[in-house]
């Protein structure tokens, strides 16, 4: 089943899409290039995240411990270990995987505010478990993410890798959400009792949800060493678990697009507006909480509702008026 | 959108210009980057070296600029996040072109920001302690203008193994990036003296009681304690637990042990006692009860802007902003203009340039500049108006 | 060793009550608040701030915690709670804890600073008291008088009866002419009031520290799965559990692998018996 896209979407998205390709060129500076790769970088990980808070409604609230996970992982292979960056950017996917799956089997049983804790405690395990074995992740002081090789070692080179990223990204996520996948998410996260009685096998299409945003989570934090050229872990903490998962609520559960606009304007956001780096997470606290009590479905629900006053769809009226004459008669004849 | 913020930073750019030149001709600005985090955990350090730079900012553009120049400083408050120390240190790099970059005060950001604005060849006034953030081959344009931690770390020793005769050390570090790295390189360099810690520990910073801890370093014999932590709850409960023990034994560490917040939060004011961490003799009240007189004088001059009152905060912490400042006024003047290959130049061959905070010298390889002779070990509880006495040899 | 264990029980003790806390809000509710432990912290930094910064006795102070708890817990309700209950979407009432929970959190750190503050001695009291220090015994003094509290309010007053009966089963209540909008609140401000007495407690163990918030919250809720969720003797035991398996983990460990060993607890007990110790299995009709 398929439902027609009205062309001005169309329309919009390619021109959207245009805008992205060509980003390098009109964008100002070498600024403004890295912070378009920054979100690029950010959105696959959201990208997959999407999946499982937007589509399938579990709350993980622990993310950054697998893009801490991916970043170590690729920082170690590639740096310390001499490994291909292209390699070890696979590497760090399958590693988010593994780890997605780990974390996955047992807490996903869970109901939803145990759930959230246990990915809350995962992300504080990871970064005991960095600060513990200085030998491997450098400790406190960190490691050097390593920069991939040409063509991809220029900025404008690495951004079109990380953009490149994240296009095939939502290309599958956008496949997996329209088709059988997707439904049986939405219908886990709306009713899992009646999904399970229709026969979603639920545990098993969010541990699939789980590891598939595992390792874009692992593959984001590769790229994400490559782009901070210097991962700490004071960059890993749990404000920016809290500042992916307001990027989706925002954008809109069940949706694409909502998320993505939602992730490019919190991240440059800050940068434009200075007091907000100071009251950044308290702004984040606010929006999230006005977002979920006026707009639950994410402000994509305002632009529409905005859409619709201004252009309100075409309503057939057929006013029903009744003969009155002939009624009367039709009363007069029976008394 | 992004065009906007171009259009905002030139606006602002020429606002700034025509406020800041007041006796200078209306020539092109010296534009100084300042990566600061204002917010956030550290923020006391940073709000105090905020002033120092702000008041050096202030007082070269009143008595016209450097050359001509009015100098324009762009503060940039990355609240202790490396994520947006190096967004800004990019902003900073490539879309204002700033001429000199000073900072970051944490040394996570600083490890992150470091090799962006290496690539960017900006010179590089490092403030943060950590020793991975000075390497003269690869970022040949840092220049460090504090101690580094090494020398916080053998001064202490040096106290506690030379002049206080102790033999038995007990080596307590945190859970946190500094902590755990400081407490290695402090066992390193313990051994390298032939000495090995009797009891080493790392412990979370917010555990709330240190006695077991304490307990296990007097049973294993320790006979002095040092303290590798800039976690001020958990030095406040280890002077506590000190002397709830009632166990007398020195403490010989992390200058955040002398922080004016320690003394809030003992339980009683002679806990403070015994005390020492590794200082400056810029900052040292001298046997006749005076400072240095360049301290002395910046003290003067700068305090109506501190609140006109005694001061609360450690004293370096002003006079190590007020130098980055007057150290970039050396080396425009030095190299005759911003030219960064000059200005690199320029600081290669200082030498024993006299600030307030320390008297600097790099070299064409040399990339710390804090000499050893400026190190001193003071006693914590003879803080006032933001220095110290020395503590007893 | 005698520090270790009571040490352990201590903050076991703290992290009971904010297990307690947590009880009160879910019997009424069926909500798992993020925002309890935040309850706590308010308690202490509040407590912190009136009797140090303001000067004022320290009866005024506990006083003003648990008014600032139970302002507190009422601000949950009505900001977090009420609005969202009333749609059938399950989870929004977990974003909207976790967006109240962060901005009181940061408001915290922006008004108080990020530096753990001291919290002043409440009893006069030597300092070289060892293990009988009031900062060890008062969280566990706390826990014991919330239990019992909390034990004689359910059973002997007409108000815990209602909160009972609302928490077997709420539309049956309601068909029976309880307010159950009224209770609710109710019962958020009583939990709010006892977070803040409990976060008060804990002061000289924790010290004043804006960032206690999110441990208490994942500590107390660990201390309640363990115990099992609606029991308010598992609540204790499950807070003791976990005090003093962190307190002998870090004694002969080291404490680099604190959260470790709590969530460790947390899985273990988890796969056992999910339902917690002495928790009821939840038999959920479809």
């Amino acid at each position: 089943m398929t439902t027609t896209v009205p062309a001005s979407k169309i329309a919009g998205l390619v021109f959207g899409a245009l805008l992205i390709a060509t980003l390098p060129i009109w964008a100002g500076d070498q600024y403004q290039l890295h912070l378009a790769a920054l979100i690029a970088v950010y959105w696959i990980l959201i990208a997959g995240l999407n999946l499982v808070v937007g589509f399938t409604g579990q709350l993980s609230i622990g993310h950054v411990g697998l893009l801490s996970i991916g970043a170590y992982g690729f920082a170690i292979l590639a740096g310390k270990a001499g490994w291909s960056p292209y390699a070890a950017m696979l590497a760090s996917g399958a590693l988010g995987g593994v780890c997605g799956l780990l974390l996955g089997l047992p807490s996903l049983r869970l109901p939803g505010f145990y759930f959230a804790m246990a990915t809350m405690a995962f992300a504080m395990i990871v970064n005991e478990l960095v600060m513990a074995n200085p030998d491997l992740t450098g400790g406190g002081v960190g490691l050097p993410g390593p920069l991939f090789p040409a063509p991809f070692g220029t900025p404008t080179g690495f951004y079109y890798l990380v953009a490149g990223m994240a296009a095939l990204v939502t290309w599958l996520t956008w496949n997996i959400a329209r088709r059988m996948w997707g439904r049986a998410f939405i219908s886990i996260r709306d009713n899992p009792v009646a999904a399970q009685a229709v026969g979603v096998p639920v545990l098993r299409a969010k541990l699939a949800a789980f590891v598939f945003s595992g390792v874009s989570a692992g593959v984001a934090g590769a790229v994400f060493a490559s782009l901070q050229s210097y991962i700490t872990p004071d960059t890993f903490v749990f404000e920016l678990s809290l500042f992916f998962f307001v990027c989706i609520i925002i954008g809109g559960r069940g949706s694409l697009i909502g998320p993505l606009i939602g992730t490019a304007a919190l991240t440059a956001l800050p940068e434009l507006v200075a007091p907000l780096a100071k009251l950044g997470n308290l702004f984040y606290g606010v929006l999230l909480l006005l977002v979920v009590l006026v707009v639950p479905e994410g402000i994509g629900r305002v632009f529409e509702i905005v859409g619709e006053r201004l252009r309100p769809r075409e309503v057939h009226r057929e006013p029903v008026s009744p003969d009155l004459p002939r009624l009367a008669r039709a009363l007069k004849e029976r008394a | 959108m992004f065009r906007l913020t171009k259009v905002v930073a030139r606006l602002s750019a020429a606002v700034a210009l025509a406020a800041s030149a007041f006796a200078a001709q209306a020539a092109d600005p010296i534009k100084v980057g300042w990566l600061s985090s204002l917010s956030g955990p550290l923020s006391s350090a940073a709000l105090a070296e905020n002033e120092g730079v702000k008041f050096a900012v202030d007082e070269i553009n009143k008595a016209g600029g450097l050359n001509g120049r009015p100098i324009e400083l762009l503060t940039r408050d990355t609240a202790g996040d490396p994520t947006k120390a190096v967004n800004f240190a990019q902003q900073l790099a490539f879309s204002e072109k700033v001429h000199f970059i000073i900072g970051p005060v944490n040394s996570g950001e600083g490890l992150a920001a470091a090799p962006i604005i290496a690539r960017a060849g900006i010179p590089n006034l490092v403030i943060g302690a950590v020793d991975e953030l000075i390497d003269p081959a690869k970022y040949p344009r840092a220049f460090r203008v504090i101690n580094t931690n090494r020398q916080w770390i053998s001064t202490a020793n040096d106290y506690a193994l030379n002049t206080l005769k102790k033999r038995k050390v007990a080596v307590i570090g945190d859970t946190s990036g500094y902590g755990t790295s400081s407490a290695k390189t402090a066992t390193e360099l313990l051994k390298a003296a032939g000495i090995e810690p009797v009891y080493s520990v790392l412990i979370d910073p917010n555990k709330t009681d240190l006695t077991d801890e304490m307990n296990k370093a007097r049973a294993a014999g320790a006979d002095v304690v040092m303290p590798w932590s800039a976690a001020t709850g958990l030095l406040g409960r280890l002077l506590n637990a000190r002397g709830d023990m009632g166990w007398k034994v020195p403490v010989v560490g992390h200058p955040a042990l002398m922080a004016s917040q320690i003394r809030k939060l003992l339980n009683k004011p002679d806990y403070w006692e015994e005390a020492y961490a590794a200082g400056y003799q810029s900052t040292t009240f001298r046997p006749d009860g005076k400072l240095p007189e360049p301290t002395q004088a910046l003290v003067d001059k700068i305090r109506p802007k501190l609140g006109n009152g005694e001061l609360d905060i450690l004293f370096w912490w002003v006079a190590m902003g007020y130098d980055t400042v007057k150290l970039i006024e050396h080396a425009v003047k030095t190299a005759g203009g911003t030219d960064p290959a000059k200005i690199q130049a320029a600081l290669e061959n200082t030498r024993n340039f006299r600030g307030v905070y320390a008297t600097y010298t790099w070299g064409p390889k040399e990339r710390n500049g804090f000499p050893d002779s400026n190190m001193a070990v003071n006693a914590a509880n003879t803080f006032k108006d933001g220095s110290f006495k020395l503590a007893p040899r | 060793m005698g520090t270790v264990i009571v040490s352990g029980l201590a903050i076991g003790m703290v992290y009971a009550a904010v297990a307690l806390v947590y009880n009160v809000m879910y019997s009424t509710s069926k909500v798992l608040s993020v925002t309890t432990g935040h309850i706590a912290m308010l308690g202490g930094v509040f407590g912190a701030y009136i009797i140090a910064a303001l000067g004022l006795h320290w009866i005024v102070g506990l006083v003003g915690a648990i008014v600032v708890g139970a302002v507190f817990g009422w601000l949950t309700e009505v900001l977090a709670i009420r609005r969202v209950l009333a749609r059938s979407d399950e989870h929004l009432w977990l974003l909207s804890t976790l967006a109240l929970a962060t901005i009181v959190q940061h408001a915290v750190a922006l008004w108080w600073g990020t530096e753990p503050k001291p919290f002043p001695r409440l009893i006069p009291q030597d300092f070289s008291a060892g293990v009988m220090d009031q900062k060890f015994w008062l969280p566990v003094g706390c826990a014991a008088v919330m239990a019992l509290g909390l034990e004689l309010f359910y059973r002997r007053t007409m108000y815990g009866k209602v909160f009972m009966a609302m928490s077997e089963d709420a539309f049956a209540a309601r068909a029976r002419g309880i307010s159950t909008d009224r209770i609710r609140l109710v019962s958020y401000v009583l939990s709010g009031a006892l977070g803040g007495l409990a976060g008060f407690a804990a002061g000289q163990l924790t010290f004043a520290f804006f960032a206690l918030g999110h441990a208490l919250t994942l500590s107390g809720f660990i201390a309640l799965a363990v115990g099992g969720l609606g029991s308010n003797v598992g609540a204790l035991i499950g807070g003791a559990a976990l005090g003093l398996l962190s307190a002998f983990a870090s004694y002969w460990f080291g404490g680099e692998y604190q959260q470790t060993v709590a969530v460790g607890l947390l899985m273990v007990v988890l796969l056992v018996k999910p339902e917690g110790l002495l928790g009821a299995r939840n038999v959920r009709p479809v």
